[in-house]
C-alpha cells in the first residue's frame, strides 16, 4: 500500500512535536524513521497507526484520505516498543486475538484460526511456544511474537516502534535479518522507528532523518551517507 | 503561550461513557450533598451561623475534638514509624500476623470497636480495673476518647511509611556508616528525613479520620457537655432537636478547620519534597 | 585479627538489644490496642454460653438488621465498583485538564466526617428540603428510608475502588489497550479481555475494603436512618440500641458477627497481598 503524509503537524499543548511534515512512502518499501529522542519520529508513526491525532494535515492510503479512519479501520499491524503483549494470555491467544476480535460474520472458524496461528509461529521460527506465556519468553522471542500478532490481522501495512530497542546487541543483529525476511515474503509496506543509524542504514530501502519535529533528509542509505543534506544529518551520522 | 487543550483526543473508546458515569455519580453522591450543606449555610447567613457556633459548649467540643485528634495523630505518628520499621526490617516469629493485624481498625466496624474498648477500659473491665487500682479512670474521660482515636487512626502512618522503608537502599545507610556516623545519627539524619513526607501523609490521614470519628468514641466518651462531648456528637444532638441551622453551623466549622489543617500539612509536605525530592 | 571478626555486625541495622526492645514495644502496643478489644468482643458475646449468644441473634430485630445490612451492601458496593472502574478508566486512559482536581474531589469523603456526610444528605434529601419534599410527595422518601442508608454508605466508601485501581492502571500503562485497538478490538472487548484481567485482583481488593466499611458504617447511617427498629436499623445501629438497653450479650453477639466479617476481610486481603502483590496498588507492595 502506498502511504502519503501531507503536511502533518502535531502540537501537545504549547509545544510542537511535529512541524508540518510531508512524506511519500512507495508501496512495498521498508522505511526507517531515524532520529534522536524527541525528534517526533514516534509521534509520526502513531499518527499513521491512528493512535494519535494530527493537529492539522492529512494521511492518504493508496490515494484515499485516511485521516478520519479509526484505529480499527486502518488495519495497521503495529509492533509496540514494549511489545505490549497481553500478559495473561498464552502466545497462541495473543496471536489469535485480532482474529477472534472480528465481528462474528468475518471471524474465521476456530480450526482456521489455529491453522493461521501455527503458520505464523512457523514464520517467526518459534513453532513450539504457543502454550507459553509472555513472561516465559526471552526478549527476542517476545519481539517476534509481537510481530506475528501484528501480522495475524492481515494488515495493510506494518508499523514498528523501536522494534529492536529493548534487545541486546547480538539478538538485535539476528532479528534485523528476520524482519527483512518477513518484509520480503509478505511484501507489506513497513515503517519502523529507530535511533540507531546502523540499523536504519542496513535494513531500510528508504531512510527519513528527523530532528526537532522536522524532516531533515529523505533518501536511500547510500545517498544519505554520501551526501548529508544538512549540518544536523552530518553530525548525527558521525556520532 | 497557548493553553493545554481541555481534552486531548484519544483513539481509545469509552471516554464519554466513563466521564459521564464518573461525573454523574460524583455529583449525586458527594458534590450535591456537600453543596446542600454550604447552601444551607449561605441561606442562614454568617451572623446566624456565628450565633449558633458561638456558645461555650460548641467551642468546647470543637476544641476537644481537634486537640485530642492532634494528640492521637502524633502518638500514631511515633508508633506508626516504629511499626513500619520493625515490620519491614526485623524478622521475628509472628511478624506476618502482626503486619496483617495493623489493618484491623480499617476492617472492624467503629461501633464494634467502640463497645469493645468501653468493655475493656470501663472501671469494671479487664484493663479499666488495673487502671482503677492506680487511681486512673480511662473510660468516660478524655483518656477514653484519646484511646478510641488512636485506635481508628493506627494503620495510616504504618501503611504509608512501610513501602518507603522497603525502598531505602541499604547502601545509603552503609555509606553513612563508612563516613563515621553512629547508627543513631544515621537513623536521625539519613533515614528519618527520607521517611518524613510519607509519614506526614499518614499523619494527615490519621488526623482527618480522628477529627470526624463518631462510632468508636461515643460509647467510651461518657458525653458530658464541656468535658467529653465531641463535635460530631453535637451535630447529632442538634439534628435530634431539629435545629438544622445549628447542625449546619457545626458541620461547616468542622469542614473549614479540617481543610485548613490539611492545607497546612500539604504545604509542609511540598516543602519537604522540594528539599529531598520524591521518595 | 580474629577479635575484629567476632565483633563484626552488619552496619545497616541496630544492636540486638535495641531490636528486641523495639519489637517488644510494637507487640505490646498492638496487643493492648488491637488484640485485646478484638478478644473482648468474643468473650462478652459468649459470657452466658454459646447457646445464649446464638439465641440472641435469632430474634426478629437482629434478623432484620442483618438482612438490611446485606441489602445495603449489595446495592452500595456494586454501585461504587462501577464508579471506581469508570473513574479509573477516565482518569488513567485519557489526558485532560483538571485531572488533579477530579482526583481531589473523589478523595473528598476521606476528609469529611461521616456525621457531616449524614448531615449533608439530610439537608439534600430531607422531607423539609425542596428536592426531598418533592421526592416524598411522589412516594419516594429518601431520608429515614433505605435510599439514604445506601447513599450514606456510598459516600463514606466512595474513593475505595477508584483509589485502588488508579495506581495499578497508571503502572500498567495504555500500551496493551492500544495494541488490542490496532488488532481491531472494540471498546467493550478491550475492557473485558485486556483491562479487566489485568486489574481483577486490585478490583477485588478495593471491593473487599469497600464492603467491610459499607457493612460497618455507623456515624453517617446513624444520622440518616432515623434508627427505626426492624426497618432502618442496620447491624451497627442495632448494636448501639442493644448496648444502650444493657442487653450486653445480644449487642456483643451481633458485634461478634461483624468482627468475624472483619477477620475474614483481613484474611482475604492478606492472602491477596501475598499472592498477587505485583498486581495491587504500589502502596500495598510488600
Amino acid at each position: 500500500m502506498h502511504i502519503e503524509i501531507d503536511e502533518i503537524s502535531k502540537e501537545f499543548g504549547s509545544t510542537a512535536a511535529l512541524h508540518p511534515v510531508s512524506l511519500a512512502i512507495p508501496s512495498g518499501a521498508l522505511v526507517a524513521l531515524l532520529g534522536p529522542s524527541g525528534s517526533g519520529k514516534t509521534t509520526l508513526l502513531r499518527i499513521l497507526g491512528g493512535l494519535e491525532f494530527p493537529t492539522s494535515g492529512r494521511v492518504l492510503f493508496d490515494g484515499e484520505d485516511a485521516t478520519a479512519l479509526t484505529v480499527q479501520q486502518r488495519r495497521a499491524g503495529f509492533v509496540f516498543q514494549s511489545y505490549a503483549l497481553f500478559r495473561h494470555m498464552t502466545v497462541f491467544e495473543n496471536i489469535a486475538y485480532g482474529l477472534r476480535a472480528r465481528p462474528r460474520a468475518q471471524r474465521p472458524a476456530a480450526a482456521e484460526i489455529a491453522r493461521r496461528v501455527t503458520k505464523l509461529l512457523d514464520l517467526i521460527q518459534l513453532p513450539d511456544i504457543g502454550a507459553r506465556y509472555p513472561s516465559q519468553l526471552s526478549g527476542g522471542q517476545r519481539q517476534r511474537v509481537a510481530l506475528a500478532r501484528a501480522l495475524a490481522i492481515e494488515p495493510r501495512m506494518l508499523l514498528l516502534d523501536e522494534p529492536f530497542g529493548a534487545l541486546d546487541a547480538r539478538v538485535r543483529k539476528e532479528l534485523r535479518a528476520g524482519l527483512r525476511e518477513i518484509h520480503d515474503t509478505t511484501g507489506l509496506t513497513s515503517v519502523f522507528v529507530t535511533h540507531d543509524q546502523d540499523e536504519a542504514m542496513e535494513l531500510a530501502d528508504l531512510v527519513v532523518v528527523m530532528s526537532m519535529g522536522r524532516i531533515e533528509q529523505i533518501g536511500r542509505p547510500a545517498d544519505i551517507r554520501a551526501r548529508p543534506a544538512t549540518e544536523f544529518v552530518k553530525s548525527f551520522l558521525s556520532a | 503561550m497557548t493553553m493545554r487543550p481541555l481534552i486531548n483526543r484519544s483513539p481509545l473508546p469509552g471516554m464519554g461513557l466513563s466521564a459521564g458515569i464518573t461525573l454523574t455519580m460524583l455529583s449525586l453522591v458527594v458534590l450535591l450533598p456537600i453543596g446542600a450543606l454550604l447552601l444551607k449555610g449561605a441561606t442562614a447567613g454568617l451572623p446566624a451561623l456565628w450565633t449558633e457556633v458561638n456558645t461555650p459548649r460548641i467551642w468546647g467540643s470543637l476544641a476537644l475534638s481537634f486537640r485530642l485528634s492532634l494528640i492521637a495523630a502524633l502518638i500514631n505518628l511515633v508508633f506508626g514509624l516504629l511499626l513500619a520499621w520493625v515490620l519491614v526490617r526485623y524478622r521475628f516469629p509472628g511478624r506476618k500476623l502482626l503486619d496483617a493485624a495493623v489493618d484491623l481498625p480499617f476492617a472492624l466496624p467503629t461501633a464494634v470497636a467502640g463497645i469493645a474498648l468501653t468493655a475493656l477500659y470501663a472501671p469494671n473491665g479487664a484493663f479499666g480495673a488495673i487502671a482503677k487500682s492506680f487511681g486512673v479512670k480511662i473510660a468516660y474521660t478524655q483518656w477514653g476518647i484519646l484511646l478510641a482515636l488512636i485506635f481508628v487512626g493506627l494503620p495510616f502512618v504504618t501503611r504509608t511509611v512501610q513501602p518507603v522503608v522497603e525502598e531505602i537502599e541499604r547502601e545509603v545507610e552503609e555509606a553513612s556508616a563508612t563516613l563515621g556516623a553512629s547508627r543513631f545519627y544515621t537513623l536521625r539524619r539519613v533515614v528519618l528525613p527520607m521517611l518524613a513526607p510519607a509519614a506526614m501523609t499518614g499523619f494527615a490521614l490519621s488526623l482527618a479520620r480522628a477529627v470526624g470519628e463518631y462510632g468508636s468514641v461515643i460509647f467510651i466518651a461518657g458525653n458530658i457537655p464541656l468535658k467529653t462531648e465531641i463535635a460530631p456528637l453535637l451535630i447529632v444532638i442538634k439534628l435530634e432537636e431539629f435545629n438544622y441551622t445549628g447542625a449546619t453551623a457545626i458541620g461547616i466549622a468542622m469542614l473549614l478547620i479540617s481543610f485548613a489543617m490539611l492545607l497546612v500539612i500539604n504545604a509542609l509536605q511540598v516543602l519537604s519534597r522540594r528539599r529531598i525530592g520524591y521518595v | 585479627m580474629s577479635d575484629t571478626h567476632l565483633r563484626f555486625r552488619p552496619v545497616a541495622t541496630e544492636p540486638a538489644p535495641v531490636r528486641a526492645a523495639l519489637i517488644l514495644t510494637s507487640v505490646a502496643f498492638l496487643a493492648v490496642l488491637l488484640f485485646a478489644p478484638l478478644i473482648v468482643v468474643f468473650v462478652e458475646a459468649l459470657r452466658d454460653g454459646a447457646i445464649a449468644a446464638v439465641a440472641s441473634l435469632a430474634n426478629p430485630e437482629a434478623a432484620s438488621a442483618i438482612r438490611l445490612t446485606l441489602i445495603v451492601a449489595a446495592l452500595a458496593v456494586p454501585l461504587n465498583a462501577v464508579f471506581g472502574i469508570s473513574a479509573a478508566w477516565f482518569i488513567t486512559k485519557y489526558d485532560f485538564r483538571g485531572k488533579a482536581l477530579l482526583i481531589t474531589m473523589i478523595d473528598l469523603p476521606f476528609s469529611v466526617s461521616p456525621v457531616v456526610a449524614g448531615l449533608c444528605l439530610v439537608l439534600t434529601f430531607g422531607a423539609n428540603t425542596a428536592l426531598g419534599g418533592w421526592l416524598v410527595g411522589h412516594g419516594y422518601p429518601v431520608v429515614f428510608a433505605l435510599p439514604s442508608i445506601v447513599l450514606a454508605s456510598m459516600f463514606v466508601t466512595f474513593p475505595f475502588v477508584a483509589r485502588e485501581l488508579i495506581p495499578v492502571m497508571i503502572e500498567q500503562g495504555r500500551a496493551e489497550e492500544e495494541a488490542a485497538l490496532t488488532l481491531g478490538a472494540s471498546g467493550w472487548r478491550i475492557f473485558f479481555t485486556v483491562t479487566l484481567p489485568n486489574i481483577r485482583w486490585a478490583l477485588l481488593y478495593g471491593v473487599l475494603l469497600c464492603n467491610a466499611r459499607a457493612m460497618g458504617e455507623f456515624g453517617a447511617v446513624a444520622v440518616v436512618s432515623g434508627k427505626i427498629r426492624g426497618q432502618t436499623a442496620t447491624m451497627p445501629i442495632t448494636i448501639e440500641m442493644l448496648y444502650n438497653e444493657y442487653l450486653s450479650v445480644a449487642a456483643f453477639s451481633l458485634a461478634a458477627v461483624l468482627a468475624l466479617l472483619a477477620l475474614v476481610t483481613l484474611t482475604l486481603k492478606t492472602l491477596l497481598e501475598w499472592r498477587f502483590a505485583d498486581q495491587l496498588a504500589a502502596s500495598h507492595h510488600r
